[in-house]
C-alpha cells in the first residue's frame, strides 16, 4: 500500500494538496497540513497530482 | 488558438538593453516578451545597473533572471538565495522598512515558517470555501454596478475602476472587516504603494520615497484602530484572528499585525485587479478563446491558470545570496542580487510549448505566475483563482455585451504588471 510523506520542514500548509485530494489532505485549524488517511488505490492519481502540484516539494508518495 | 501579432519587429540590440529603464515597463507587452526572449537566450543571467531611487545610495546591480530551471532552483533553495535582505525592492531600503512594507516577503525562517503558520491558518481551502458565496455576491454587485453606470451615461465603462478594482478590494476588505468608508482610502494608498513611482500616483517625483512612507503610515494607521477594536470587540473576520493569535505561545506585535495588514490589502488588491483587467483584454484580442469558454464552463480552471501565466501580475521578487557558489554553471557571489522574472520564465519554450500562444485549455501549466516552489509561494494563491474564476464565470451571465473599445494605459512599474484604465462599452446599454 502506497504512503505519503510529509516534509514538515518544507510544508507551509497552502492546501494546494487538500484542493486535489480533499479525501486525504487537510490543513487543520492550525494551519498544519494533516494526512486523514492512506490514499486508497482510486485516490492514487488525486494524491499523486497533489504530490506533483505541492508549492513547496514537501509531499511524496512510498509504496 | 491564435498567435500575438509580430509584425516584422525591429531587431532588438542585445547590449542595448536595460530593465532598469522604467520606461520600458510601458512598452507593450510584445516588445517586452521579445526582450525576454532575447536575454533567456542569449544572456540569461543579465547584470544591470539598479535604477535610481532618490535619496536612495544605489547598490551594486543585479543579475535578471529569466530562465524558468534558473528562477525555480533560485526559489526553492531559500537558505542560498534569502528573502530577508528585502524581496520587493531592488535598491537596499532600512531595514525597518524593509520588514515593514515586505512583512513576511522579505523574512527568511525560522521567523517566516512561525508567521506565515498563524496567516495559513485562515487561507487554508476549508476557510475560503465559505468564502465563495460572498465572492459570487461580491462579483454580482459589481458587474450590475458597472452595467447601471453604462445605461446611466452613454454605454461606456472603465474595466479597470468598474470592475477590475473594486472586486478584490471588496474582497480582501470584507475578509478583514474593513469599514466601508475606509474603502476608498485603502485603494489610494494601495495604488501608491505599489505605483512603482508612477508620475500619475506620485506627484513629487524628487521624493518618491515620502510618498510611500505616508502612504504606508496611512494604511497602518487605519489597521491599528481596527486591530484595537477587535481585541475589545471580536468578530469573525480576520483581524479579531490576528491579533488573537499565537505561535508557540507568542502573538503578533502591533506592528507585525500592521504590515501584515498592509500585505494583504497591497497583495490582495493589486494582482488580481491586474490578473482580471489584462484577462478581459486577452479575452478581447482573442475572441475565439472567450467564444470557447463562454460555451463551455469546464474551462474555467485551465482557463484561470492561463490568464495568471499569460498577464503574471507580479513580474519580480528579489533573492539575495547568502554565500559563494554555483547554479547551473554559473558563479556567484555573496550579497549577488537576482530579480526572478517570474513573467519571463512563464513564457520559457523550455517548460511552455508555443509560450506565445494564449491558450485556455493549455495543461499542464506548471507557471510561476503565483512564485517559485519553496516557501514564499503566494498565500493567496486560492483566493485569486477563486476570484478570477467566479469573476469571468459571472462576467460571461451578467456582461456578454461587455466590448473593450481602446487601448490599456499601463502603470509605470517593473514590480507589477499593472494598467490603470481600460476603455470599453455594453453594446447592449441604451
Amino acid at each position: 500500500m502506497s504512503r505519503v510523506e510529509v516534509d514538515r520542514d518544507r510544508c507551509v500548509g497552502s492546501g494546494t494538496c487538500e484542493v486535489l485530494a480533499p479525501a486525504v489532505f487537510e490543513v487543520d485549524d492550525d494551519g498544519v497540513l494533516a494526512v486523514l488517511r492512506e490514499p486508497a488505490e482510486d485516490e492514487l492519481p488525486d494524491v499523486r497530482d497533489a504530490v506533483q502540484a505541492c508549492p513547496t516539494r514537501a509531499l511524496a508518495l512510498a509504496d | 488558438m491564435s498567435v500575438d501579432a509580430v509584425a516584422g519587429p525591429p531587431p532588438i540590440e542585445l547590449d542595448g538593453i536595460d530593465l532598469s529603464d522604467r520606461d520600458f515597463w510601458v512598452r507593450p507587452p510584445a516588445e517586452r516578451h521579445a526582450v525576454f526572449d532575447l536575454l533567456r537566450r542569449e544572456r540569461p543571467f543579465a547584470f544591470f545597473a539598479e535604477p535610481l531611487v532618490p535619496m536612495l545610495e544605489p547598490g551594486p546591480g543585479y543579475y535578471a533572471v529569466t530562465r524558468y530551471a534558473d528562477l525555480d532552483a533560485i526559489s526553492s533553495q531559500p537558505a542560498v538565495f534569502c528573502s530577508g535582505e528585502g524581496a520587493v525592492s531592488i535598491t537596499d531600503i532600512p531595514a525597518d522598512l524593509n520588514e515593514f512594507y515586505g512583512s513576511l516577503i522579505s523574512m527568511d525562517d525560522p521567523r517566516h515558517a512561525k508567521i506565515r503558520r498563524i496567516v495559513s491558518k485562515v487561507f487554508t481551502p476549508r476557510m475560503l470555501e465559505q468564502l465563495v458565496g460572498s465572492v459570487q455576491q461580491i462579483v454580482e454587485d459589481v458587474l450590475d454596478a458597472a452595467r447601471a453606470k453604462a445605461e446611466a451615461g452613454d454605454g461606456n465603462i472603465d474595466v479597470v475602476a468598474d470592475i477590475a478594482a473594486p472586486i478584490p478590494l471588496r474582497v480582501i476588505c470584507d475578509m478583514m472587516g474593513v469599514p466601508a468608508e475606509d474603502r476608498p482610502l485603502i485603494l489610494a494608498m494601495s495604488n501608491i504603494v505599489l505605483s512603482g513611482g508612477d508620475p500619475e500616483l506620485v506627484e513629487n517625483q524628487d521624493d518618491p520615497l515620502t510618498a510611500f512612507l505616508e502612504a504606508g503610515m496611512t494604511l497602518a494607521g487605519v489597521m491599528e484602530r481596527l486591530a484595537a477594536e477587535r481585541l475589545e470587540r471580536p468578530t469573525e473576520d480576520l483581524t479579531t484572528a490576528l491579533v488573537r493569535s499565537e505561535v508557540d505561545g507568542e502573538r503578533l506585535s502591533h506592528a507585525e499585525i500592521a504590515s501584515f495588514f498592509i500585505l494583504l490589502l497591497v497583495a490582495g488588491n493589486e494582482t488580481t485587479r491586474n490578473a482580471i483587467s489584462q484577462g478581459i483584454l486577452a479575452l478581447s484580442e482573442h475572441p475565439e478563446q472567450r467564444a470557447r469558454w463562454m460555451a463551455d464552463p469546464s474551462l474555467t480552471r485551465t482557463a484561470v491558470e492561463e490568464i495568471v501565466r499569460w498577464t503574471s501580475p507580479v513580474t519580480w521578487m528579489r533573492r539575495t545570496a547568502t554565500q559563494d557558489g554555483e547554479l547551473n554553471g554559473f558563479r556567484f557571489r555573496a550579497g549577488d542580487k537576482f530579480l526572478l522574472f517570474y513573467a519571463a520564465a512563464n513564457r520559457d519554450p523550455a517548460v511552455f510549448a508555443d509560450p506565445h500562444v494564449f491558450d485556455l485549455t493549455r495543461d499542464p501549466n506548471p507557471h510561476v505566475g503565483f512564485g517559485g516552489h519553496g516557501p514564499h509561494f503566494c498565500l493567496g494563491a486560492h483566493l485569486a483563482r477563486r476570484e478570477i474564476a467566479v469573476t469571468f464565470q459571472t462576467l460571461f451571465e451578467r456582461l456578454p455585451d461587455l466590448e473593450v473599445t481602446g487601448e490599456p494605459d499601463r502603470l509605470r512599474s517593473s514590480f507589477v504588471n499593472g494598467i490603470k484604465r481600460l476603455p470599453a462599452r455594453l453594446t447592449g446599454a441604451r
